[in-house]
């Protein structure tokens, strides 16, 4: 297996914590933490699988730190890179947006030429509307830690046996 | 088109470096104003009221980037500094009025801080009501698509505002009529305190508005200067080519309390603080420049010591400019009225035919018409097919104008009124004429925009009046019960910036609408109802007849008592003088025909001559306008008064249906004379 990345900001409470488990689940020694506050152009050229976590800020936004590196992103070759996108969201405070930042980030490296791996099943998940969802299907993992955080563990877990299988 | 295709005209990479440079010396300039505001209150200097938009700054750039003045229309809310500054206002301007000097271009220190406006570019004069203005919006729009002009009226506002009933009102307008109006939502969670989820169920508060049918909705992010650019050039562009209303909901924070009044430590967690200072818009467009090597750090250090320059130099000249006189108070209140050259006492000696009333109305509104093409008429009723207006008082003017200067308004008194206002932002030859509702007393949703009109002149210092007649079918005696029924002149007297004039003959009717309609100023033009068909209301009317404000009209001479009057009391006290002269009792009958300005000359004349007055009108005696005229006697010519004066009007009650009690409470010649009667006693 190639070479894989998480990135997350370090600097986050939450998604931190969500991060760590993902980290613990995958094998620490398989994977690289890797500051999304501090990542570029060579950051994404070291590696040739990523797991990027995209919280959702505001009403349906990506955080800072993503924002500001899309146009750099943008000028990317993503071709040959896999990429797998989880998020942490509120399904009850902010049910109009749940877990946008997955999707937004989602279709833009999509755009990039990405293969975006880490789909799954829209079940389970009681919300309005995402940007993350497209049919049945959320295009990332959507994590819950207001309202469902004891799931959270089994779905970290589920989703991870899936991306070692689609990284293959 | 969905938000996420709309062209990305500007990003970091593609906009020239001297764009990118401009705007930051704009978000440096307003920022440094912005966080500097409080301490010219801390010094006791001025600036009072601050709210700050620190977290607004991308799409209040955008917003001002996109005007484009005088041929736009632009209307900030009060947390709108930056928007006023990238617009063209220069710093010393936005110091002016926070420090409130004379030469404030937005009031000359007459209105609050922080209401920016600069009537001359089309940045208008808005009041504090939260997007009260998106109605003055809606009608400088339509004013732009009755002129074929290639252009947007935008307003500012801030989502809570939504939660008015005149925004609805506003935005309803709009689509309806299809104008090219971008109502920029500025969402930054709050209305000082109260969390937008307890001003309405959705958090994206614009998405209230999807079932409108013409109405495109926007949302960008609006701490971003590249979103919201591309956004708002977009809404600009389809505003103007669709000739159709924009929502842009701009997502924002707020970094800083409502404004130095309130306390955001109170209510906002230290980890929300932390999480909307994180996303400081002016500092991740500073990271931006850097982090694609647009400009280098020492750039813009260099861009950031001149606009500590341009600060310190605004400062010293704000502070050196003259304080407002308060000898000039009474400055601007109303605008000098149309001059009568042909009956300067509002008096003719005409012959012929006598006139009803309505035909009175009809025909002088049909002549001004005629006379000025920029004149418009609408209201509840005003044209379906041989319908013209409640009373058909504006019968065949659709026919002959036209549906784009005669029309329908919908069942909305706010908006009748506040598009009144908005059209007449367009330019100053326009005049509008609305029937500002169904009766009278069904206007009291539009006291906001009375209100908010009233203050207009004073507020911009002369630098705008809004040119309205505003009609009202008012008062009872046709049994007709509350709302249809009532007077209110007496309340609405009691505000400053306003004349209000009520006809009690044909002839006076069409010569205080003619003035009304050729002045500059809001006029109310209150018309009793119950004499638009009376005998006794028709006289001879001259086709040109003008009737000055503040001119009474002697209406009966006599020698041993004055009631002085108008509207529909005016023939019931000529009923009475009638009968009162079979008693050898003379009585002069005093016809205001004006209450604001109220004929002082007259009223002192007739007491003088008399030295006995009874004050009569429809309007309740409890706070009516029979108090003002009893108290200027008072102050005036109390030396010259044989008996105390008396009122006589409509008991402190409302108007009943049934007729027994209509009767019991309005006044009557039978109250009229007997009042006499006690007051010839003394």
């Amino acid at each position: 297996m190639s070479k894989t990345a998480i990135i997350y900001s370090f600097h986050t409470q939450k998604s931190k914590k969500v991060a760590e488990k993902i980290i613990d689940v995958f094998g620490k020694d398989e994977i690289d933490a890797i500051n999304a506050e501090e990542i570029t152009t060579e950051t994404m050229e070291s590696y040739d699988n990523f797991i990027l976590s995209a919280p959702t800020w505001f009403d349906g936004e990506l955080p800072n730190y993503w924002d500001e590196f899309v146009p750099e992103l943008e000028d990317m070759d993503l071709k040959n890179k896999t990429f797998a996108v989880f998020g942490l969201g509120d399904q009850k405070g902010y049910p109009e947006n749940f877990c946008d930042a997955v999707g937004i980030l989602v279709e833009i490296l999509e755009e990039c030429g990405a293969k975006v791996i880490g789909k799954i099943p829209a079940e389970g998940y009681t919300f309005e509307s995402s940007r993350a969802q497209r049919g049945d299907i959320f295009v990332g993992l959507p994590l819950d830690q207001e309202n469902q955080a004891r799931l959270t563990q089994k779905r970290i877990q589920t989703w991870i046996e899936q991306l070692k299988e689609e990284m293959k | 088109m969905t938000d996420k295709d709309i062209p990305k005209i500007y990003s970091i990479k593609k906009t020239p470096k001297e764009t990118l440079e401009k705007w930051f010396r704009l978000l440096s300039v307003g920022r440094a104003i912005d966080d500097k505001a409080p301490n010219y209150l801390k010094q006791a200097i001025g600036w009072s009221y601050h709210a700050p938009y620190a977290g607004h700054d991308g799409i209040q750039l955008a917003v001002g980037q996109v005007f484009e003045k005088n041929k736009d229309h632009l209307f900030l809310y009060y947390r709108e500094m930056l928007t006023a500054l990238s617009a063209g206002m220069t710093a010393e301007e936005i110091i002016l009025n926070g420090i409130s000097k004379a030469t404030d271009p937005s009031s000359g220190g007459r209105h609050m801080s922080n209401h920016l406006a600069k009537p001359e570019w089309n940045i208008h004069s808005v009041s504090s009501s939260t997007g009260n203005h998106t109605l003055h919006a809606v009608g400088t729009a339509r004013a732009i698509k009755y002129y074929g002009e290639k252009a947007v009226s935008i307003s500012g506002q801030g989502e809570s505002s939504v939660s008015e009933g005149y925004v609805y009102e506003a935005i309803n307008g709009a689509d309806k009529e299809e104008l090219p109006v971008i109502f920029v939502i500025q969402d930054n969670g709050y209305g000082i305190s109260v969390p937008k989820k307890d001003q309405t169920a959705q958090r994206k508060v614009a998405n209230n508005f999807t079932g409108f049918k013409n109405l495109r909705i926007i949302h960008c992010n609006g701490k971003d200067v590249f979103d919201s650019m591309n956004a708002m050039e977009e809404a600009k562009k389809y505003a103007i080519e669709e000739s159709k209303p924009v929502i842009v909901q701009a997502n924002c924070v707020r970094m800083h309390s409502h404004s130095n009044s309130d306390d955001h430590l109170l209510y906002r967690s230290q980890s929300e603080r932390n999480y909307v200072e994180e996303y400081d818009p002016l500092a991740k467009f500073k990271r931006l420049l850097i982090r694609y090597k647009r400009f280098t750090e020492e750039e813009i250090q260099t861009l950031e010591e001149d606009t500590k320059k341009v600060i310190k130099a605004a400062h010293k000249a704000a502070m050196s400019a003259p304080d407002p006189d308060p000898d000039s108070i009474l400055d601007f209140v109303v605008p000098e009225p149309y001059v009568s050259q042909k009956y300067p006492d509002g008096l003719h000696n005409a012959e012929g035919e006598k006139k009803k009333m309505i035909t009175a109305l009809n025909e002088t509104l049909k002549t001004e018409f005629r006379e000025n093409p920029d004149t418009f008429i609408w209201g509840q009723d005003m044209a379906n097919k041989d319908k013209g207006g409640i009373f058909n008082v504006s019968k065949g003017m659709q026919h002959e104008f036209g549906a784009k200067r005669v029309f329908n308004a919908p069942i909305a008194e706010d908006f009748i009124v506040g598009t009144a206002n908005g059209m007449s932002r367009y330019n100053e030859k326009i005049r509008v004429v609305v029937e500002g509702a169904e009766f009278a007393d069904y206007f009291w949703p539009a006291m906001e925009q009375y209100v908010d009109t009233s203050h207009d002149y004073w507020r911009s210092n002369g630098k705008f009046s809004p040119n309205v007649t505003i009609r009202l079918a008012s008062g009872g005696y046709i049994g007709g019960g509350m709302y249809h029924s009532q007077n209110i002149e007496g309340s609405l007297a009691a505000i400053p910036g306003v004349r209000i004039v009520y006809p009690s003959f044909a002839d006076d009717a069409a010569g205080l609408l003619r003035t009304s309609i050729r002045s500059k100023g809001m006029t109310m033009f209150m018309e009793p109802k119950a004499l638009y068909q009376a005998p006794q209301a028709a006289t001879i009317v001259p086709d040109d007849f003008e009737v000055p404000f503040g001119k009474a009209r002697i209406r009966r001479e006599g020698a041993d008592i004055s009631i002085i009057t108008y509207g529909n009391t005016t023939h019931l006290s000529l009923q009475a003088a009638e009968k009162l002269q079979e008693e050898g009792v003379s009585v002069e009958v005093l016809d205001l025909r004006s209450l604001v300005p109220m004929d002082e000359a007259a009223v002192l004349e007739t007491v003088k001559k008399t030295n006995k007055v009874l004050i009569v009108h429809e309007d309740k005696v409890h706070g009516g306008f029979g108090g003002e005229v009893a108290s200027f006697i008072m102050e005036n010519a109390f030396e010259y008064l044989d008996a105390p004066v008396r009122r006589v009007g409509s008991t402190f009650t409302p108007v009943g249906f049934n007729r027994i009690l209509e009767k019991a409470i309005l006044p009557n010649t039978e109250k009229i004379y007997n009042a006499v009667k006690e007051l010839v006693k003394y």
